[in-house]
C-alpha cells in the first residue's frame, strides 16, 4: 500500500524523529562504548569505487519513511533483490552504529557528517561514471561537482536540499514582516514555537544578529543566547515536531524545514490557503542530505545500482511527491517548482545553495560552546 | 505453652552448593559485563574529555565534576524535584483509591481489574506520550469536546508544567498502584473491624487504621514512581513548554547535539548521588519506624 500525496494521516517526520523519537536511538548506543578511542582521524583517499553490478540484498540504513515506498518496492521488483531496511533516528546514532561496526549498504548523512565520515575514512569512493544517471547531478557547473563537505564529489551524491524559515497561519497573524523578528511576533505570543535544535536555534539569532551561522565566538554567543532568552516570553516551547504542532493548532508561528512545510500545507491541511511559509531577508540556513556508501558495506554494488535508480528523475519525481523536499536532480526540478508554485519560498534554488549559511563540522571546543549557551537558554 | 526452638535447617550437601554457585556464576558474570563496568565508565568518564573530533577519551581532569556546581544546573535539579514530587503526590492520590477499590471491592474480578490497570503499560512510555500530546493539543479531543459542548474556547494544556507532570503520573502510576494494592490484599480485614467496633467512622478507621498499616506499600510506590520521574526526558520534550526543561533533558542534550559525554557522565553521576542519598535517608527512617512499632 502505497501512502499517496494527501494522505491524510500525520506521518511521523524524520524531523519529528530527530527529537521526537528522542535520544531513545542514542540512549540505546551508550552502553557500547565502542567508539571510545583515542586513535586520530585519518585523511587517507577512500577505498575505490565499486561497480554498478547487483552483488546481494541492500542493507539500507535511513531516516524513518524517508523515501517513497513505491520507489523502494520498484527497485526490489526491477532488481529481484530484497531492501532490508533499519532506521535512525538522530545523526549521532547513525554515525554510532557505523563507528561500532554495523554494516551498511547505503546510509544517507547531512552534508557535515559526510565530511566527518569521508575524514575518518568511513565513506568509499563513488564513481560517476559507474552511474548511468550521474549527468542527472553532476553536469557541467552543477553545484554538486564541488560541494563544500565533499571536495571534488569524491564520496557522496546529492540526494535532498532545503532551508529553514518560518511557517504561520495567515487565518491568526496578519502582522508578518519577512524577518526572523517574526518569532518575536506580538499577535502569535505564547504560540510560537523554535525548532528544538541546537544549530538551528543558535543559527536563527545569529542571522538576526548579522553573525556566521557556526559562530563560536564567546561574545557574539553571549549576545545570542541573551536574544533567544528574549524570546523565551513568546514562545509555547522548543520543538522539532514542527508539523504535528502546526496541524493540531498549537503553533501559530513556527520555526520549521521548508519541506515539512510544503508537506503539512499540500499534504495534510484542509484549508492550505490558511499556511504560509517565508524566507527571512536576513538569509536562511540551507543544508542538504547525500547518498554515501560505509566502507565496510557488502554490497557496495547493489548500493551503486540503487543510487542510479534513485537519480532517474521519474523515481526523483514520486519521492519529492512523497516527501516534499527537492531533489537536485535536473530533469525533476521542474516538477518541483511546480510543486512548491504555491509557495516558492520553499524552493531551493541553485543560488541558494551558494550561500554561506551552512552548518559546518566544528571542533569539539567549538560544539561545545555552543551547545553551553543552547543549555543555558533552554534552561533558564 | 512448650518454647519452640528454631527447626534445624537441613544442612546442604557440598554438592548443592557448588550447582548454586554454578548458577549464580552466569548472572554475576552479566551483571559485571553490563551493569558494574558499564557503571564504572560513567563514573570514570567525567575525568574524560572530548578530543577535537568528538571522541570522548579518558583522562585525568576534574572540570567536568566542578562544572556541576553550576546556578542553572542546580535549578534545574530543583525544578525536576519539585516536578517529581508533584508526580508521587498525585499519582499517591489516583494510585490508592485504584488499588482499594480493586483489592477490598473487585471481588471476583480483582485479577482482570489489575490486569487492565497493567496491560495499557504494556504500550511504550513514547507512544503513550504522543497520544496524549494528540489528545491535549488546542485542536485536539479534549478541547474540541470543550468547544464542542459550548464549555468555552478550549484551555491550553499542552506546553505547560502541569502537562509535563501529567505525562509523568501517567507514565509511572502504575508503579504506585501495585505496591499499594499488594499491601491492601495483605491488611488484615478484622483490623478494620475492631476500628469499627471501637466507635470509630469510615473515615477515622481508613486513617487510623488502614492507611498507617499499608503504608510500606505507599513508601515503596512513591520510591518507585519519584526515582523514574526525577530523570524522566520524554514528557518535558513532548509535552513541556520553554521553561518546562528538566535534568534528564540536560543530560540527554551532552550526549546528543552537546557532543559532550564526559560532562553528561559526571551530570549522570551527581544525579545519582543526590538520588542515592535520598534513597538512604528513606531507608534509614523507614529502618527506624520498623523498629519502633
Amino acid at each position: 500500500m502505497t501512502p499517496a500525496p494527501g494522505h491524510d494521516h500525520p506521518r511521523c517526520t524524520r524531523r519529528g524523529l530527530l527529537t521526537g523519537g528522542l535520544a531513545v536511538g542514542a540512549s540505546l548506543s551508550l552502553p557500547g562504548c565502542a567508539y571510545i578511542r583515542d586513535d586520530a582521524p585519518t585523511d587517507t583517499p577512500p577505498p575505490p569505487s565499486a561497480k554498478a553490478e547487483i552483488d546481494g540484498d541492500l542493507v539500507y540504513f535511513n531516516w524513518a519513511d524517508y523515501l517513497a515506498p513505491s520507489v523502494l518496492k520498484g527497485f526490489q521488483k526491477e532488481y529481484g533483490v530484497r531492501v532490508i531496511e533499519s532506521n535512525y533516528d538522530s545523526m549521532e546514532g547513525m554515525y554510532a552504529k557505523l563507528a561500532a561496526g554495523n554494516r551498511y549498504d547505503i546510509v544517507f548523512p547531512i552534508a557535515k557528517w559526510v565530511q566527518r565520515l569521508r575524514k575518518e575514512g568511513k565513506l568509499r569512493a563513488i564513481e560517476p561514471d559507474e552511474l548511468q544517471n550521474a549527468d542527472q547531478v553532476f553536469y557541467s557547473g552543477s553545484y554538486f561537482n564541488d560541494p563544500w563537505y565533499d571536495e571534488g564529489s569524491q564520496v557522496s551524491v546529492p540526494f535532498t536540499v532545503y532551508k529553514t524559515g518560518i511557517g504561520w497561519r495567515t487565518d491568526k497573524v496578519s502582522s508578518m514582516t519577512g524577518s526572523w523578528e517574526d518569532l518575536w511576533n506580538e499577535e502569535a505570543r505564547g504560540r510560537v514555537f523554535t525548532l528544538d535544535d541546537q544549530d538551528e536555534a543558535l543559527a536563527m539569532a545569529a542571522l538576526l544578529l548579522g553573525y556566521d551561522v557556526n559562530t563560536s565566538k564567546p561574545s557574539e554567543l553571549e549576545e545570542i543566547k541573551k536574544l533567544l532568552i528574549s524570546q523565551k516570553q513568546y514562545l509555547r516551547a522548543y520543538s522539532s515536531d514542527d508539523i504535528n504542532n502546526m496541524v493540531a493548532g498549537d503553533a501559530w508561528v513556527h520555526h520549521m524545514w521548508s519541506g515539512d512545510f510544503l508537506y503539512l500545507r499540500q499534504g495534510l491541511a484542509e484549508d492550505p490557503d490558511a499556511f504560509d511559509f517565508e524566507a527571512p531577508r536576513e538569509g536562511v540556513p540551507i543544508n542538504s542530505d547525500a547518498y554515501a556508501i560505509p566502507t565496510d558495506a557488502e554490497h557496495p554494488g547493489t548500493a551503486m545500482v540503487f543510487i542510479d535508480y534513485l537519480l532517474r528523475p521519474e523515481n526523483a519525481i514520486k519521492n519529492m511527491n512523497y516527501l516534499y523536499y527537492p531533489f537536485p536532480v535536473r530533469d525533476a526540478l521542474p516538477a518541483f517548482a511546480e510543486l512548491a508554485d504555491a509557495v516558492p519560498a520553499c524552493n531551493v534554488e541553485v543560488s541558494d545553495l551558494e550561500n554561506e549559511n551552512v552548518f559546518r563540522l566544528l571542533g569539539s571546543d567549538e560544539v561545545q560552546r555552543r551547545a553551553a549557551v543552547w543549555t543555558e537558554v533552554k534552561a533558564s | 505453652m512448650v518454647a519452640l526452638g528454631p527447626a534445624p535447617a537441613p544442612r546442604r550437601s557440598a554438592q548443592r552448593t557448588w550447582l548454586w554457585g554454578a548458577l549464580l556464576a552466569v548472572p554475576t558474570a552479566w551483571m559485571v559485563a553490563f551493569f558494574v563496568i558499564s557503571m564504572v565508565i560513567v563514573v570514570l568518564l567525567p575525568f574524560g574529555r572530548t578530543t577535537n573530533d568528538g571522541f570522548p577519551v579518558f583522562s585525568t581532569s576534574l572540570d567536568n565534576y566542578r562544572a556541576l556546581w553550576n546556578d542553572v544546573y542546580l535549578e534545574l535539579f530543583v525544578r525536576s524535584v519539585l516536578y517529581a514530587l508533584a508526580t508521587v503526590v498525585l499519582s499517591a492520590l489516583i494510585a490508592y483509591p485504584t488499588a482499594y477499590a480493586i483489592a477490598l471491592h473487585g471481588g471476583r474480578y480483582k485479577n482482570a481489574l489489575i490486569a487492565a490497570v497493567v496491560v495499557p503499560f504494556f504500550a511504550s512510555y513514547l507512544i503513550r506520550m504522543y497520544a496524549w500530546k494528540a489528545l491535549l493539543s488546542d485542536d485536539g479531543l479534549v478541547n474540541s469536546g470543550l468547544r464542542g459542548s459550548g464549555l468555552g474556547d478550549g484551555i491550553a494544556f499542552l506546553n505547560t508544567p502541569w502537562a509535563v507532570i501529567g505525562g509523568l503520573v501517567y507514565g509511572f502510576v502504575v508503579f504506585m498502584i501495585l505496591p499499594i494494592y499488594a499491601s491492601l490484599e495483605r491488611l488484615d480485614v478484622s483490623l478494620v473491624e475492631a476500628g469499627k467496633d471501637l466507635y470509630h467512622g469510615p473515615v477515622r478507621t481508613f486513617f487510623s487504621v488502614t492507611l498507617p498499616a499499608t503504608r510500606y506499600g505507599l513508601y515503596g510506590g512513591a520510591l518507585l514512581v519519584f526515582l523514574p520521574a526525577l530523570g524522566d526526558f520524554v514528557s518535558a520534550q513532548l509535552l513541556g513548554g520553554a521553561g518546562t526543561y528538566m535534568m534528564g533533558n540536560l543530560v540527554q542534550q551532552q550526549f546528543n547535539e552537546g557532543q559532550n559525554w564526559p560532562l553528561g557522565s559526571a551530570m549522570t553521576v551527581g544525579m545519582m548521588a543526590a538520588l542515592t542519598a535520598l534513597m538512604v535517608a528513606y531507608l534509614r527512617a523507614t529502618s527506624t519506624q520498623a523498629r519502633e512499632t
